[in-house]
């Protein structure tokens, strides 16, 4: 099984959804519905499952805004700022989150799958 | 009453004081298995002492609430493994707020509190972990029972009346038992509950000797004139981790004869 199949599985027994609602481009929160307490079980079934420490800052970006706000006070590249910050992200993928930010939380599916990767 | 519970093993915080030594040997009764947790040598001297008559029946473990990596490595050596949660540790620090030294309130509350929402952290976690392997066996295996996990909070009736000196304390106990509150309010629809105690007088350990220097009047001021025994919170704690007392979450108990809720 990939990755990406084993975070599926976890993903639909979590949310108690069917696996093929679930795509690499699907949001976490904005389209499968997961909240707080589901991110909290998906971490420490992500730890259990690949045998990895998992950062939950880290894997659900919950600092990103955080760091824009840094990367605009400190009058730095925001980019190459966020790419320090999130070393699993590619630089494409960085810059579809800055675009897509005002359209709410923008974790993807495929973030979980390359944060698992790259640890 | 025969007490149920879903799950056996049970880290006690604090294990070396008279209670945590007592509840571990009811526990072990009842067919649970406790983690003793102690902070020095002598202290895990004390437990193995009191408990060599059942060897091989429970497990300790070092743990300094000043010293992160000994977390660390509490978990790491059980595994993760854990269903209950009953926390007995609290340092001492008497004085008065206007006259405390700074570094030492300072060091008390990263101790007493940070460190504790840490542990908090860690354990949900593990029984998190151990809930979704259950899930997951049950999904396949189409069986296991409910999974519940419970951690209870020995707080004190000096937390909401505290004497003199006894303002960091009592601070300390307060913004604990906000921790474990609402780590039930955040966990229960896992499965994973609270329930904060606070007794008064006790007669073990510290509040033996103080019940001694004071005779009875220490006791005046409980309506039914008598401390709490060792047996009487052992026996309340087991029940909170029992399934007859899965009702209850994220909620504040006084044991304490009425002591803090009259004039």
């Amino acid at each position: 099984m990939s990755i990406f199949e084993k975070i599926r599985d976890i993903i639909a027994d979590l949310l108690d959804i069917e696996e093929d609602e679930i795509t690499l481009e699907s949001y976490l929160i904005r389209d499968l519905g997961a909240e707080s307490i589901d991110l909290l079980e998906l971490a420490v079934a992500l730890n259990s499952t690949f045998n990895i420490e998992i950062n939950d800052d880290e894997i659900f970006l919950k600092t990103l805004r955080l760091y824009l706000t840094e990367a605009k006070e400190k009058k730095e590249d925001t980019s190459s700022y966020l790419a320090v910050r999130f070393p699993f992200l590619e630089k494409k993928r960085i810059e579809e989150i800055m675009e897509d930010l005002e359209k709410g939380p923008v974790i993807k599916v495929k973030d979980i799958v390359r944060y698992v990767a790259f640890r | 009453m025969k007490l149920t519970f879903s799950g056996n093993r049970a880290l006690i915080l604090g294990g070396t004081c008279e209670l945590g030594v007592f509840l571990a040997k009811e526990m072990i009764k009842a067919g649970l298995f406790p983690i003793l947790t102690y902070r020095n040598e002598n202290g895990c001297k004390n437990i193995l002492k009191q408990l060599q008559s059942v060897k091989g029946k429970y497990d300790t473990f070092y743990l300094d609430f000043t010293d992160r990596l000994s977390l660390k490595s509490l978990f790491s050596g059980i595994h993760d493994d854990l269903d209950f949660l009953v926390d007995f540790a609290q340092g001492d620090f008497e004085d008065l707020v206007a006259s405390a030294n700074c570094d030492a309130v300072y060091r008390y509350f990263e101790e007493n509190i940070s460190f504790r929402a840490e542990v908090l952290k860690m354990a949900a976690r593990a029984m998190l972990k151990k809930k979704l392997k259950k899930q997951l066996k049950k999904k396949y295996e189409k069986k296991a029972g409910e999974s519940r996990a419970r951690l209870v909070f020995i707080s004190s009736a000096a937390a909401i009346r505290p004497n003199p000196g006894q303002g960091f304390y009592a601070a300390a106990k307060l913004a604990s038992e906000a921790l474990y509150k609402n780590l039930g309010i955040e966990m229960g629809s896992r499965g994973i509950t609270t329930v904060t105690l606070r007794p008064g007088y006790i007669d073990a350990g510290r509040g033996k000797k103080y019940l001694q220097i004071k005779k009875d009047g220490a006791l005046c001021a409980v309506p039914i004139k008598k401390a709490v025994t060792c047996k009487e919170l052992t026996e309340t704690i087991l029940f909170f981790l029992s399934d007859s007392a899965k009702s209850f979450n994220a909620v504040e108990i006084s044991m304490d004869g009425r002591l803090t809720s009259g004039k």
